[in-house]
């Protein structure tokens, strides 16, 4: 099936969303039993490609936790209280 | 006699070199003589973490025998015929196995990388190369920079971590097996090991040195930096590797002279974060750290107890680390080869791959929050010469116990119980904001194993740092304290 570029935007919009909404949910997760579900970090890790070694049990173990220690961390730098004009690093220069 | 000149200094091999008491080429086949008898083989990277080293410190992955005595014998024929490029000319050195050589193999400590052979090197070995200076091995660390994996052992004591990191490197060093060496840091893989096994390590200020040709584990927070026998030491190698390289985009055109001559210390200001000191677990550690104080107390300078600020740099690394190494890394889970880690570094790829996943506002708060530490630690560090504080407040643990930390740390994924109050709290401030930190070794803990200061100062005043370490090590000889290894079996 041949899709135009209009039709790819559109698709590639939906997958973004996607994904920040799984996260979204993720967070949810963490928050209610500090956990997140196996089906949600399988929705994350599909919109990365293939599962590659996380296709094995153990190691998508692994994964889920680290899934959940990542949503603690981001909870944890989310609730820093920041200027509103603080400007992030993005190119890390010095002098 | 012989055995002494595996000890020498920079300046000391240098001085040797240069009035030809020694040539290069005698110098190189002694390190690699002693490196056959106490480090050989080179082993060939362990698809799981060793526990049983033969007695050997594993210091080198790969011995470049060859090639180090043809450059060796480039010195010398340029020194007979007057010229000397440096005073790193001639002396022979060992490069953690993260940075790039051409036609020699560069794993970074990983099976997976087993065979890969560069076609380049690494701006930082061009330089050396540049300096005279004869590259000779290249050092042994845990695999991508973390863990005890592959790394080297602790001369003094064998069964103690060595921090995984950059081990090869100082171990080498301490043991007197390379003339320096060259390591990396990120979080603190050259102070900490530096401080495993009381070498003298310098992290220089962030963008001084390029990275080009080494592998990236966070291209906002990797450093590389001189690792030798004294302060001096790290001074004259950073003035041969420092220097602008439009290749590395975080580089700058900040040149670095190094002056030897530390002057006179009366009347500086050093702060000292004293919460540190008393993280150490026993009274006779923090006496050690404390007398530290006093030599630089007698040289006339003003101590000052100083506050660092309470940030969560343990999520901010987590953060920054694990999003950046998930998008260096990405091709290995992506083709399958993330399978080949070691075992220690499955629990790090998964962080890795979390990194991934994580959305991008969450790192760029990471680095909004990082903008605001800068300004702050810039701001305090600046009303000081120099601010100080225990590299890590105890001996190596166990290797077993600390699984490549210097103590049972968490790892870097994995979010602080609180806000960091319990860390080395100037160490991670240094890093993430860019500043100078050297670390020399200033004293033993009860098990006769090294306990060290980490000295930092403003951005691009490594000078500074390098300044007290001088002027300490004047008055001192705890970096002229040799390891037992390999008398002490």
């Amino acid at each position: 099936m041949m899709i135009d570029r209009r039709q790819f935007t559109k698709l590639a919009g939906a997958g973004a969303a996607t994904v920040a909404l799984t996260w979204q949910q993720a967070c949810v997760q963490v928050a209610q039993t500090s956990e997140v579900s196996a089906e949600t970090v399988g929705a994350l890790l599909d919109a990365q490609g293939p599962r590659g070694i996380y296709a094995e049990a153990e190691e998508f173990e692994r994964l889920r936790r680290a899934v959940g220690n990542s949503i603690r961390i981001s909870e944890q730098l989310r609730s820093f209280k920041l200027d509103d004009d603080e400007q992030p690093l993005t190119i890390f220069r010095r002098g | 006699m012989q055995e002494a000149i595996h000890f020498l200094t920079v300046r000391e091999l240098a001085d040797r070199l240069e009035s030809g008491a020694i040539t290069s080429v005698d110098l190189t086949q002694m390190y690699l003589d002693r490196a056959e008898q106490l480090d050989s083989p080179p082993f060939d990277l362990p698809s799981e973490p060793r526990t049983d080293h033969g007695g050997k410190l594993s210091t080198m992955v790969t011995i470049a025998s060859e090639r180090a005595l043809e450059s060796a014998q480039r010195a010398d024929a340029e020194l007979r015929a007057g010229r000397r490029r440096s005073i790193l000319h001639g002396i022979p050195y060992g490069v953690k196995d993260l940075l790039d050589t051409d036609g020699i193999r560069t794993t970074w400590g990983s099976g997976i990388f087993r065979d890969r052979v560069p076609n380049r090197n690494a701006a930082v070995i061009d330089r050396l190369q540049e300096a005279g200076a004869v590259l000779m091995a290249k050092m042994s660390l845990g695999e991508f920079a973390g863990g005890n994996t592959s790394s080297a052992l602790n001369p003094w004591k064998l069964d103690r971590t060595s921090f995984g990191s950059s081990s090869g490197t100082v171990s080498a060093c301490v043991a007197g097996l390379i003339g320096f060496g060259i390591g990396t840091e990120t979080g603190g893989s050259i102070v900490f090991p530096a401080s495993a096994v009381g070498a003298s390590g310098l992290r220089p200020t962030f963008s001084r040195v390029s990275r080009l040709g080494c592998m990236a584990l966070s291209w906002s927070l990797d450093k590389i930096g001189p690792v030798g026998r004294s302060a001096e030491d790290c001074g004259h190698i950073l003035e041969q590797i420092n220097g602008y390289d439009a290749r590395d985009n975080s580089s700058t055109d900040r040149p670095f002279s190094f002056r030897a001559d530390p002057g006179s210390m009366r009347g500086k200001r050093l702060g000292v974060h004293r919460a540190e000191f008393e993280l150490s677990q026993s009274g006779q550690n923090r006496q050690v750290f404390q007398e530290a104080l006093d030599v630089w107390e007698m040289m006339g300078v003003i101590v000052e107890d100083i506050e660092l600020p309470l940030y969560p740099t343990g999520a901010l690394f987590s953060t920054i680390v694990t999003v950046e190494s998930g998008t260096v890394f990405g091709p290995l889970f992506d083709d399958g080869r993330a399978a080949g880690m070691f075992s220690f570094n499955e629990d790090r790829a998964a962080g890795w791959m979390a990194g991934r996943m994580m959305p991008a506002a969450d790192y760029l708060t990471a680095q909004r929050i990082r903008s605001q530490l800068v300004r702050e630690a810039d701001e305090i560090v600046s009303r000081y010469d120099a601010v100080i504080a225990p590299t890590w407040p105890n001996g190596a643990a166990l290797r077993e116990v600390s699984n490549g930390w210097p103590i049972p740390a968490r790892n870097e994924w994995e979010p602080p119980d609180e806000i960091d109050a319990q860390t080395p709290r100037l160490n991670y401030i240094a890093n993430l904001v860019g500043h100078p930190g050297l670390n020399i070794p200033c004293g033993f803990d009860a098990d006769g194993l090294p306990l060290c200061l980490q000295i930092v100062a403003s951005p691009f005043d490594d000078q500074s740092a390098l300044d007290f370490g001088m002027s300490f090590q004047q008055e001192t000889d705890w970096h002229m304290q040799r390891p037992p290894y390999p008398w002490r079996e």
